[in-house]
């Protein structure tokens, strides 16, 4: 489901602030999705230097985060919205800082990585081949229905959420075994299961986005619902 | 959601007033009730097929564009619209499950029992004191204890006791803008009315004294049934409980103000209230 954006108010700066801040949103999504591709790409290429730009990326979201703050509640205070626009507003500002968590996990992954990059390569990597895609994804259609207003896409991304739970546990069970037969590589391992539980993470914070996007298009409140 | 085409029915405005208050069930639920009510200014029709059902003791705002009938729809409730020449009316409003236009009803004894709130002050050119009194003296009371009690009675719910009592004999006009309409709000309730409507009463109020009539609105609905007209949307979501909007002669959406303001079922609603109007 699409639904048009509104047509413009009466009050065009109204409209202009509503779209600044949709705008900043949108921004501050594009950076985050960069900066996680970027930390993946450190830890799967075993290179540093995306993990470097990784973390010294993040402050600029960290910026945008208040900037987004500051854009929301200046549109509260001039222009009183009510109904559709305060939705708007209020899932703006709770996407925000839903997007800057991502962000930190992006960092955590980057450090994690260049952790990682210091010891011999295993190939139990690629046991997190499976959580990275998914979480990358669900992180991407999150945006993407906050960028199309698309209610349907977010309420879908629930499901996924349970699927990247259950493949961190499992991971985390098959590391927990390796560490046992293993224990030269432990740190290598306990690193994995770390960067797994930030996967996990992104994928609950890809879901409070959604959320978020749901109560703005469609005026539900689907947290905590019954699973 | 409740439209002019889907009349409230006494359970589900009974439902969703008990999720604002807890007390709701100590009101009437159709305390006030219109049905399929038409108002006609000569050839030219304000108001069309009106279905609304007011509980007491709530503060119920009627919002909407200007010339869209909330205003017409207010001063039927005290037929006050009758002193309009070339009028006409079909349907009915009954207050209590009393029409108010039975033939047994006294227009007087209407009004007595409906006070109503301007947009405009229109203190009298007499004293606070006698501002106050004149419902009473009109209605032939002369006991000074009773009047003085009245005084201070009404000067105390209007909130405007410790500023007034000190000068009762002065002139009311003398007091400020804000003072006058709570004066003009302690007068309509003087003679102790079920019901107060409220036409615009802060729109000539700057906002200090507009939130002492919107803390004296929310003091007041202990006691009495109130109906207030504005064009402020901020105002109609602080103060009232449910909110009708209206345009064009329809009530277009009756609901709980928070539904109204958060998410309004109609796409009328919904532009007015974020301003995309027109």
């Amino acid at each position: 489901m699409y639904k048009e954006p509104a047509k413009p108010h009466t009050l065009t700066n109204f409209t202009t602030a509503l779209d600044q801040l949709r705008s900043s949103v949108l921004r501050m999504s594009s950076l985050a999705q960069l900066n996680l591709k970027n930390s993946i790409k450190g830890l799967m290429e075993r290179d540093d230097d995306w993990c470097n730009n990784c973390i010294a990326d993040d402050e600029e979201i960290d910026l945008l985060e208040m900037q987004i703050d500051h854009e929301g509640i200046e549109v509260m205070s001039r222009f009183h919205p009510f109904a559709s626009d305060l939705r708007e507003v209020i899932s703006s500002i709770k996407i925000g800082a839903n997007i800057e968590r991502v962000a930190d996990q992006a960092v955590n992954i980057a450090r994690r990585a260049r952790k990682l990059n210091e010891q011999p390569p295993l190939t139990e990597l690629h046991l997190l081949d499976n959580p990275i895609r998914l979480s990358l994804q669900m992180f991407d259609d999150a945006v993407r229905a906050f960028a199309e207003r698309n209610a349907s896409l977010a309420v879908e991304l629930k499901a996924r959420d349970k699927e990247l739970d259950r493949m961190n546990k499992e991971l985390a069970d098959v590391l927990v075994n390796r560490m046992q037969d293993d224990s030269v590589n432990l740190p290598t391992y306990l690193n994995l299961i770390f960067i797994s539980r930030c996967l996990e993470r992104i994928g609950d914070h890809a879901c409070n986005v959604a959320e978020d996007v749901v109560f703005a298009v469609n005026a539900e409140d689907i947290r905590h619902l019954a699973k | 959601m409740r439209t002019a085409d889907t009349p409230t029915s006494q359970n589900s405005l009974s439902e969703h007033c008990l999720e604002l208050t807890d007390d709701f069930t100590s009101g009437e639920v159709n305390f006030i009730k219109v049905e399929d009510f038409k108002f006609f200014y000569g050839k030219k029709q304000a108001l069309h097929g009106i279905n609304l059902e007011i509980p007491s003791r709530k503060v119920t705002a009627f919002i909407g564009p200007s010339g869209c009938g909330k205003s017409t729809l207010l001063r039927n409730f005290n037929r006050m619209n009758e002193l309009i020449p070339g009028v006409r009316h079909e349907g009915d409003i009954s207050i209590h499950g009393t029409s108010i236009y039975d033939p047994s009803v006294e227009i007087i004894a209407l009004r007595r029992r409906i006070g109503m709130v301007f947009q405009k002050s229109n203190p009298f050119p007499m004293s606070i004191y006698e501002n106050i009194v004149y419902p009473l003296r009109i209605a032939g009371q002369k006991d000074r204890s009773v009047l003085d009690e009245t005084v201070e009675r009404c000067l105390r719910s209007a909130a405007l006791w410790d500023e007034a009592k000190d000068r009762l004999h002065e002139s009311a006009l003398g007091l400020s803008g804000g003072q006058m309409q709570r004066l003009c709000i302690a007068r309509a309730v003087a003679s102790r009315p079920e019901i107060l409507l409220m036409d615009e009463p802060c729109s000539a109020l700057d906002p200090i004294a507009t939130a002492k009539v919107e803390e004296l609105i929310t003091e007041l609905k202990k006691d009495f049934t109130i109906i207030i007209v504005t064009h402020n949307m901020q105002q109609a979501s602080r103060v009232s409980e449910l909110t009708a909007f209206f345009y064009l002669g329809n009530l277009v959406e009756f609901d709980s103000t928070h539904k109204i303001f958060t998410n309004p079922a109609q796409k009328q609603t919904e532009d007015y209230i974020t301003g995309r109007f027109g």
